[in-house]
């Protein structure tokens, strides 16, 4: 077997099938695998379960151009570049996707259990709260919890007393079902070796929770110079199976040390897309008929430098942050 | 101590931060989300209490941010931290009962601090459909302490939210839906609970004993049967203490000059 995990953005896409379930790495509006999530949209994948931690423009992007039935999560905006998801919001009110809600704390301790082979995660988070109101088990009400859907529960939640030290009640939650984790990383190594630098949020979590992980990374870098500093890495080679060199492939999220969030790109997305019309413009500008180089090209060379990130400081003194 | 502002000064947002701000003790450690809250924890750091500890979700602990982070996941809340990891730190973190106080927002809020981030209307046919929960009832299930910023209006202060996103005083107790007080659910989780709403008209703190929301005081201009009248629900006037305190000068000059120079979450007040 080659050690080289390489493949192009084109074979990425297609790893991610109609109907499989799909997590991507970072956080709100940071590192979010965007290459690949336009590359979905142009070969029009449908029916996706996305499954995140919590959501960002990738969730909205997805949703937007109707690749996904059903959205496992508990949050999603633009963090200040937009209050909260149009293109969702839209949908749910249509009654065009599932949304099954969990909090923050529920999502991520159901991703390490996924990563740790738990049959659940328990928590005491959210008790009393209408996530674990009975009637609103989305999935269920679906007709989706019979135990023939690989990727969803039998149950949304279940409630046991603690049998050992008395700590009272503990939701028991399902560890999450991922076909394909696909991650957008500062570097990887020609066998898999993912070095995140900064804040690596559940990247962490996904790639082992996932039966396929992609590591999209701004270069790929020798292995044996990862090896050197073992303890600066962040997932190890056997977990990652297909890697892809794709600079700036999380425009316009930011990435620490290589370059900030487009402000002005996510304004102008939240602002353009909350009618389906207003969504479908926005992607025969930027998505239809593109690939991720001239994608760049339109961005142009000045945009994309006022964006890379100081590398004494990690981000952008340039790019001022209110997207102005 | 610096003299107070006088009020062709400041605006609101500078007195939210401020009253913000003062909920925080030296030596705590303190969640922080995206926004105002995020200032006005670093104007206590650079304060009154330069020895918080600061958290951000995304998982930055003990950070010391020198230059404003646009949100959370930002390379700017690892400069000068303490450890920069993940969501699972930070959340562990929360559940094993380390953080004393949570700054959060909301749409809506009802008298016993249930909070709505969810949806707008009933939730299986949503008037609005709004961001989802966050980590919203993740640190208010598990702080000592949790401060609640909003916007005022009528139809955000309610008897009930149309969904319980984060935990207050009272609580849906599953499958059955029916009210209790939040202790006789946390079990060995129950360390506290909302503690304070600093809304744009005022103060509102929550009774030891019932969880019911109170005025504490009135921001400058308002009063409290002006305030009670921006409630849906039958608000507690009898224990206002008075005007809320004004920002002092000193913390303008952090607000302005040195947390947020260019006016991102808190406007600066045009002069003349």
């Amino acid at each position: 077997m080659s050690t080289d995990k390489r493949i192009t953005l084109q074979q990425a896409a297609e790893i991610v099938k109609n109907g499989s379930s799909l997590t991507f790495s970072g956080f709100t509006i940071w590192r979010r695998p965007f290459a690949l999530v336009y590359e979905l949209i142009r070969q029009q994948r449908r029916g996706l379960h996305l499954i995140e931690v919590q959501g960002g423009p990738q969730t909205e992007f997805l949703v937007g151009a109707g690749c996904v039935d059903i959205w496992e999560s508990c949050w999603v905006g633009h963090e200040l570049y937009g209050k909260y998801g149009a293109n969702l919001s839209r949908k749910v009110g249509n009654k065009e996707i599932i949304v099954e809600d969990y909090s923050h704390a529920e999502m991520m301790f159901r991703f390490s259990a996924a990563a740790q082979g738990a049959a659940y995660a328990v928590t005491q988070t959210s008790l009393g709260t209408d996530i674990h109101n009975p009637e609103y088990d989305m999935l269920g009400r679906a007709g989706l919890r019979d135990g023939t859907h690989p990727h969803i529960a039998k149950h949304k939640y279940q409630f046991v007393e603690d049998p050992f030290f008395g700590a009272g009640a503990q939701v028991l939650l399902p560890p999450v079902k991922l076909d394909v984790a696909v991650l957008c990383v500062q570097q990887v190594g020609e066998e898999g070796t993912v070095r995140v630098n900064g804040q690596y949020y559940s990247d962490p979590e996904s790639a082992r929770a996932a039966d396929i992980t992609i590591a999209f990374a701004e270069e790929i870098v020798p292995e044996e110079y990862l090896r050197r500093n073992a303890d600066q890495n962040t997932i190890p080679s056997f977990e990652v199976d297909y890697i892809i060199e794709c600079p700036f492939g999380a425009h316009p999220t930011g990435m620490f040390g290589r370059y900030d969030v487009d402000g002005n790109f996510l304004k102008d997305f939240y602002g353009r897309t909350r009618t389906q019309e207003g969504f479908d413009d926005f992607a025969k500008e930027w998505i239809h008929g593109q690939d991720h180089m001239s994608y760049l090209e339109k961005l142009g060379w000045p945009r994309m430098l006022k964006l890379k990130a100081n590398t004494a400081l990690n981000y952008s003194p340039r790019e001022s942050k209110g997207g102005k | 101590m610096s003299e107070y502002a006088k009020p062709e000064e400041f605006g609101l947002a500078d007195l939210l931060c401020c009253a913000a701000a003062r909920e925080v003790a030296d030596n705590e450690i303190v969640f922080a989300g995206t926004g105002l809250p995020m200032v006005a924890i670093m104007l206590a750091q650079k304060t009154h209490a330069p020895n918080l500890k600061l958290i951000f979700e995304a998982g930055t602990l003990d950070g010391r941010p020198p230059e404003l982070p646009t949100s959370v996941g930002d390379a700017r809340c690892e400069m000068g931290a303490s450890r920069s990891s993940g969501l699972s730190d930070a959340f562990s973190i929360a559940q094993r009962g380390l953080v004393d106080l949570g700054f959060l927002g909301g749409a809506e809020v009802d008298e016993y601090g249930n909070v709505n981030t969810t949806c707008i209307g009933d939730y299986l046919n949503p008037e609005l459909r709004l961001t989802g929960s966050g980590g919203n009832p993740d640190i208010n299930s598990f702080a000592r302490r949790t401060v609640f910023i909003m916007v005022h209006e009528k139809r955000r202060f309610v008897p009930n939210v149309s969904y319980i996103t984060s935990p207050g005083w009272r609580v849906k107790k599953w499958p059955g839906g029916e009210f209790v007080h939040r202790r006789e659910l946390y079990g060995s989780a129950y360390r506290g609970g909302p503690s304070a709403v600093i809304s744009t008209a005022g103060v509102f703190r929550f009774d030891d004993q019932s969880g019911r929301i109170y005025l504490d005081t009135c921001h400058p201009g308002q009063t409290p049967e002006e305030i009670r009248g921006m409630c849906q629900f039958d608000l507690d006037i009898s224990r206002v203490k008075g005007e809320t305190e004004l920002p002092t000068r000193e913390e303008l000059h952090f607000i302005h000059n040195v947390l947020d120079p260019d006016g991102i979450f808190i406007p600066a007040v045009k002069k003349g």
